[in-house]
């Protein structure tokens, strides 16, 4: 339950707790988007390497989404930070901007539906997008793509990327395996949040 | 993209990250450094020239990683190292960013080093336990090697992060109230010097990336 004084406003110290959580699920969240991505670099696995992020990102999230108070602020900021660390570490400030929305619309499924599975469950299709939108580049400026990628990866893994790029169904496949992903996770999260968290007073 | 300059400019990033470390004393840290980045550079070149299939490009990847984002690293590094949590909100603050963004933010930078010492602890106690990534038992069960690992570690992160958010609210954090700092917060000439480097290394690149002419190496 959220703390409230008479103006009906949330208390400040909620607030503190919320951005902490923001801050270490935050971290959290990087680390693991990374280890889940790195199966993208064998290139068999490209389109599949969202699923393993939303996979592996589904529980720290379901955990982050019941312990704050505020939901669309806390997904706002979280998928901003997000944002902001990859634009800084190359990607293009659209990318940035396309994380903020994602963080908005996940919020507004958490408030729409009170947190609850379903809620849950949408806002982590929602973020699931976001490492699923950094190949879109790949597809809106292809050639520059690759000739940004030839500098770090063999002639196969270019000629399979350039394969990918003749068509937008792979770019398809990257968010549909995302989201897929994201709701198996997301049953897997509720069963260990019942399982481990809510057993002993971690999670609501 | 910046990953696409060349090395040339990322080299003369580097010269300030390493002059500012040197200042605190971190030499060793600048050795250890310069001797992986220019590693990592000189194998990069040879690794990238030979066909080895999927491990090549993993290894590349791993290599591009190390020496493009190293200096990034460094200079992040000396931020976390040399400024005081207190000073950083202030300056934040001065510079009219809300608490609402520093915070996590602050909070986020500080608290890598802990995910990563939580996870190899908890990997240590999996492992006298016989859990290991390529065990027979991780093997017939994958998904359980995840939940022994990830649950662990959330929940000692869980609980460090409800230690922090008290400790916080105890010292006066607060995103209602504006706070002071001991420390003189201010833009010095060695600032300026160091904004007018950057700005002329930017300006380095820019300028004959316009017209074409940028270096090759």
């Amino acid at each position: 339950m959220a703390v409230t004084r008479k103006t009906g406003k949330k208390s400040s110290n909620t607030l503190v707790r919320d951005l902490v959580n923001v801050g270490i699920f935050g971290a959290l969240y990087l680390v693991l988007s990374g280890l889940g991505a790195s199966i993208g670099f064998i290139p068999m696995f490209i389109v599949v390497s969202t699923c393993a992020v939303s996979l592996v990102t589904s529980v720290p999230l379901f955990l982050f989404f019941s312990k704050v108070e505020r939901p669309l602020l806390c997904c706002e900021l979280l998928c901003m930070l997000f944002g902001v660390v990859m634009v800084f570490s190359g990607h293009g400030i659209s990318y940035g901007l396309l994380c903020v929305l994602y963080g908005v619309l996940a919020g507004l499924c958490l408030k729409l539906f009170h947190k609850n599975f379903v809620g849950c469950l949408l806002a982590n299709v929602m973020i699931s997008f976001v490492p699923s939108s950094m190949m879109i580049p790949l597809w809106s400026s292809t050639e520059e793509y690759l000739a940004y990628c030839s500098s770090v990866c063999d002639s196969a893994y270019i000629a399979h990327l350039a394969e990918l790029s003749s068509s937008y169904w792979p770019l398809i496949g990257l968010f549909g395996f995302g989201a897929a992903g994201a709701v198996v996770g997301g049953f897997i999260a509720r069963r260990v949040m019942k399982k481990h968290f809510e057993r002993i007073g971690l999670a609501k | 993209m910046i990953f696409t300059a060349p090395l040339v400019y990322s080299l003369l990033m580097v010269v300030v990250a390493s002059i500012l470390l040197l200042f605190e004393g971190k030499w060793k840290f600048v050795c250890t450094f310069f001797f992986v980045y220019l590693s990592a550079g000189f194998f990069f070149g040879q690794v990238k020239n030979l066909d080895i299939g999927t491990s090549g490009t993993i290894i590349l990847a791993s290599l591009f990683l190390m020496y493009r984002i190293m200096p990034a690293c460094a200079v992040l590094y000396y931020v976390i190292t040399t400024t005081k949590v207190n000073e950083f909100l202030a300056c934040m603050s001065r510079m009219h960013i809300s608490n609402k963004v520093t915070i996590p933010l602050i909070v986020m930078i500080r608290f890598f080093p802990t995910v990563f010492d939580e996870s190899r602890a908890i990997g240590n106690a999996m492992r006298m336990r016989g859990i290991r990534l390529f065990s027979l038992r991780t093997l017939k069960n994958p998904v359980s090697f995840l939940e022994y690992r990830l649950v662990p570690l959330l929940v000692s992160i869980t609980k460090i992060g409800d230690e922090l958010s008290i400790a916080a609210v105890t010292r006066g954090l607060s995103t209602d109230t504006k706070r002071t700092c001991v420390a003189k917060i201010g833009f010095r000439w060695a600032d300026a010097v160091v904004w007018a480097y950057c700005i002329a290394v930017v300006l380095f690149y820019v300028i004959p990336g316009l017209t074409g002419n940028l270096p090759s190496l």
